[in-house]
């Protein structure tokens, strides 16, 4: 069954249609676009680290930067590798993991059909050997090298060691040069059967498209390499987060040319997903930018004050049983960055932001949404990426409407707590 | 898609129009043409003193409620540089007011936009003051911030050596050096000049009328000029190329290996196209001998690309690898080098690459600020192609060019960024 998810105003719609072996088929029709967007995704990312596996009763512990790993591997066949098929075609494939997705994505201007076949292929058909796990090792160790290099990436995935305790957020997506060295074959093998079935899993194509067409395409793969029912659910296992930050300060050096940070305050507010994790994204959205967005005195005044550049910014995460703000940039004096947000924070919880600047900065929201349907890589990656939990990404323009001032007063209030905080910063060698 | 419309508004203003119904945003991008000469750093800092505020808007806080209230408007001001050039920018994207029920959007954009460029809040008879120190200071850190993405670090040092007795050599975002000792009398000499005298192209990409675009920009643009000057063209070096080798140390954990291609083409020589296939056999993607033998077959590197840099005839190789492996690493790159001089290129490596190279060029029609790029690479070199007649000019290149055009790339500089001695 077809069902049709629309907005009329924005003349925008999507079309849904579950497959028989349980994936989520979501098409988005694009007339006068040249490009045509394929994303294949499975909800199972880094924090995927403890479950137990399918057909099994005792969980297991994988080593850390297994699900990118397992990424990098599925590219490889039997006969050679998938970007040899995808290069006939014309097509540009990639792939990325996040803490909690796996996708492999492919944007073609041609042989549409074709592309997708060898996209749901290859994911369909691990292929693993010693040989070859060995071989990619070098390959990601040399990524990781490249990212410990890299002090943007080292500010946030530091500050997330000092958020978190035992939440397996706090780890690097790629795992360390030791632990992919303990990746083998079986356990590759033993994730992929766990998290790799299409019941796990979203296809989500935007583009000028036959929508029967690619719904039929989509089936027929499964009937050349059938799979299994699933028949259970995955059991995953996540520690219990502890109360408050793992650490309040975190300090790396590198080779940079001056100090780096970021502030970051944890939610203890967790939230499942659903409507009630969008409407929370939105209000953090709209918090940060009365908080420290362009237009906010804070901003300006640090600005001013030469202690902030165009460099600084602002986000909020809201994942399924965890969520954190974080500002970040670079500055010769970090610290009293740190002390003058703080002392802003606490301001604003007196004496709140004008109703009419949270209606302007709606209208901004509004904005950015729309400017975002122009581009379809980027609404196919947030679609699915709110889809994993369990938001629908079309609701977006309707519930930011309806969002109210109070509803945002109270979730800053709730947010934004000192104790609840953690500064990293990133420092010159001398 | 209809193609673009260029019309010449006079005094050296140039508007290109891309209407294309599909997108819901008007992107509109004013680029003002500078040599890379004396005032590379002045032509740096301009653009970033004119973001602080106008006539109308005097500071970054009322610019800032202005974009907001125009639901989200986005404005930036910048600088890129294109061959011996730099381009000075000043950019709005706005959303399509059908798609939110406002009239006039469009218009105060075009407002806004020239007050930026043309009414600058002012102290005395120049730019006001701490604007102009703030934003020097800003600079100063751009510059040096350099260092901190270290791919980027290694191929702009890379390129410094090579053209170090070349214009080409100044970086982008001006000097150190000379913002220390920084004239604000020149700065607003620049400014003024870069008004009167420089080369303008306005693109704007969206579901617009070209009539309505143009008489827009024509009631609200106040630029009082006669003279444009001629910027001289970009100088590509051809004799006494000789391969050297530089080496710096850092406290880092990848080595970065550099390595930096004369190409004695341009993007208006016809050699041109046989190049950009060449480019991407090489390392142009998953399909390329670079990915392939650097590492997929030796797992030496996550990343081995080859790039152009267009206008100024040079091809750059880029890898972060293993410091220990820097040997082996450029010999499987020379060696792969080689082997195109040789011919040794498959009739799959040929298709892919001209497969890549249209997807791309394809996949830019559906971008706004790639098609403002690509167009904006035409005017730099005063080329005519439309992204469909380069695709056939593509179309139409045999393996034979492509070998032929392999004896004019010319090794010039190995830059190795190295690992200190004794770390990891």
């Amino acid at each position: 069954m077809k069902k049709v998810i629309e907005n009329k105003f924005l003349n925008e719609k999507i079309i849904y249609h579950k497959l028989k072996v349980g994936l989520d088929l979501y098409i988005l029709p694009k007339p006068g676009y040249s490009q045509q967007f394929a994303i294949y995704a499975t909800r199972y990312g880094s924090n995927d680290s403890q479950f137990v596996p399918l057909g099994q009763e005792e969980s297991i512990r994988v080593p850390d930067g297994i699900a990118h790993f397992l990424e990098h591997k599925l590219f490889e066949e039997e006969e050679g590798n998938v970007f040899a098929e995808y290069s006939k075609l014309g097509a540009q494939p990639n792939a990325f993991t996040n803490f909690n997705m796996t996708a492999y994505h492919f944007t073609s201007t041609g042989n549409f059909y074709e592309c997708l076949d060898v996209l749901m292929g290859f994911v369909g058909r691990p292929y693993f050997t010693e040989e070859n796990v060995e071989k990619e090792k070098g390959i990601i160790a040399q990524e990781i090298r490249m990212y410990e290099d890299n002090p943007y990436w080292r500010v946030y995935f530091n500050l997330l060691r000092g958020m978190y305790h035992d939440y397996p957020v706090r780890n690097d997506i790629a795992g360390t040069v030791e632990s992919i060295y303990k990746i083998d074959k079986e356990t590759l093998y033993e994730c992929y059967r766990t998290f790799y079935h299409p019941s796990n899993m979203v296809l989500f194509v935007a583009g000028d498209v036959d929508v029967d067409k690619v719904i039929k395409q989509a089936n027929d793969v499964f009937v050349r390499q059938p799979v299994k029912r699933a028949t259970e659910e995955i059991k995953r296992i996540f520690p219990e987060e502890r109360e408050g930050v793992s650490q309040t300060r975190v300090d790396e050096k590198l080779a940079v040319s001056r100090p780096m940070f970021a502030l970051g305050f944890k939610d203890q507010d967790k939230t499942d997903g659903g409507d009630k994790l969008l409407d929370k994204l939105i209000a953090n959205e709209i918090i940060l930018d009365m908080l420290v967005g362009k237009s906010s005195d804070i901003y300006n005044d640090l600005y001013e004050e030469g202690f902030v550049d165009s460099t600084f910014s602002s986000n909020y995460t809201g994942e399924r049983g965890y969520g954190h703000a974080i500002m970040s940039g670079q500055s010769s004096d970090p610290e009293k960055v740190a002390t003058l947000l703080y002392d802003e924070i606490e301001r604003r919880k007196c004496q709140p932001w004008e109703q009419e600047y949270f209606d302007r900065i709606k209208k901004k929201k509004i904005g950015e949404y729309i400017r975002l349907l122009n581009s379809l890589d980027s609404t196919s990656i947030q679609f699915v990426s709110m889809l994993f939990r369990d938001i629908n990404l079309f609701d977006y323009y309707e519930r930011i409407q309806t969002m109210t001032y109070d509803r945002v007063i109270e979730e800053f209030k709730q947010l934004y707590d000192k104790n609840y905080s953690c500064l990293s910063l990133v420092l010159p060698r001398e | 898609m209809r193609d673009i419309i260029i019309k010449e508004l006079g005094k050296n203003i140039k508007l290109h129009v891309i209407p294309d119904e599909k997108f819901k945003t008007v992107y509109i991008s004013y680029c003002f043409h500078r040599g890379l000469d004396e005032d590379y750093t002045y032509n740096a800092l301009v653009p970033a003193v004119l973001k602080r505020g106008c006539k109308g808007y005097e500071n970054q806080k009322k610019i800032g409620e202005f974009l907001e209230e125009q639901f989200g408007s986005r404005f930036n001001t910048g600088i890129q540089k294109k061959g011996e050039r730099q381009i000075l920018r000043f950019t709005m994207d706005l959303v399509n007011e059908s798609y939110v029920g406002k009239d006039g959007l469009l218009a105060q954009a075009f407002y806004f936009l020239n007050r930026i460029i043309t009414k600058p809040v002012q102290e005395g008879s120049g730019f006001r003051k701490d604007y102009v120190s703030q934003e020097k200071e800003n600079l100063k850190n751009m510059i040096q911030a350099m260092i901190n993405d270290k791919m980027q670090y290694s191929m702009e040092r890379c390129i410094q050596e090579m053209c170090k007795e070349e214009k080409y050599a100044r970086y982008v975002y001006g000097s150190v050096e000379e913002l220390n000792s920084l004239d604000p009398d020149r700065l607003y000499a620049v400014y003024q000049d870069m008004l009167a005298t420089s080369p303008l192209d306005i693109f704007v990409v969206g579901d617009v009328d070209v009539e309505k675009v143009e008489m827009l920009i024509k009631n609200s643009l106040d630029l009082d000029r006669a003279q444009t000057k001629l910027i001289p063209d970009t100088i590509i070096k051809k004799v006494g190329i000789k391969q050297r080798e530089v080496i710096e140390e850092m406290d880092v954990s990848q080595a970065k290996l550099n390595i930096g291609f004369r190409t004695n083409t341009s993007f208006n020589h016809a050699e041109y196209f046989p190049l950009v296939l060449y480019t991407s056999i090489l390392g142009g993607g998953p399909h390329s001998k670079l990915f392939i033998n650097v590492r997929e077959k030796s797992s030496l590197a996550y990343y081995a690309f080859a790039r152009l840099e267009k206008f100024k005839g040079l091809m750059l190789i880029g890898s972060g690898i293993d410091q220990k492996h820097y040997h082996q690493a450029l010999k499987i790159i020379m060696e792969q080098i080689k082997d195109m001089e040789e011919g040794k290129i498959s009739d799959s490596e040929f298709t892919a690459a001209t497969n890549a190279i249209i997807t791309s060029l394809k996949v830019a029609k559906d971008d706004p600020g790639q098609l403002v790029d690509y167009y904006l690479g035409n005017a730099v070199a005063g080329a005519d192609y439309s992204i469909d007649d380069f695709i056939d000019h593509i179309r139409n290149v045999a393996l034979e060019d492509v070998i032929e055009v392999s004896k004019r790339v010319k090794a010039d500089t190995v830059y190795l960024l190295s690992p200190k001695e004794g770390d990891s």
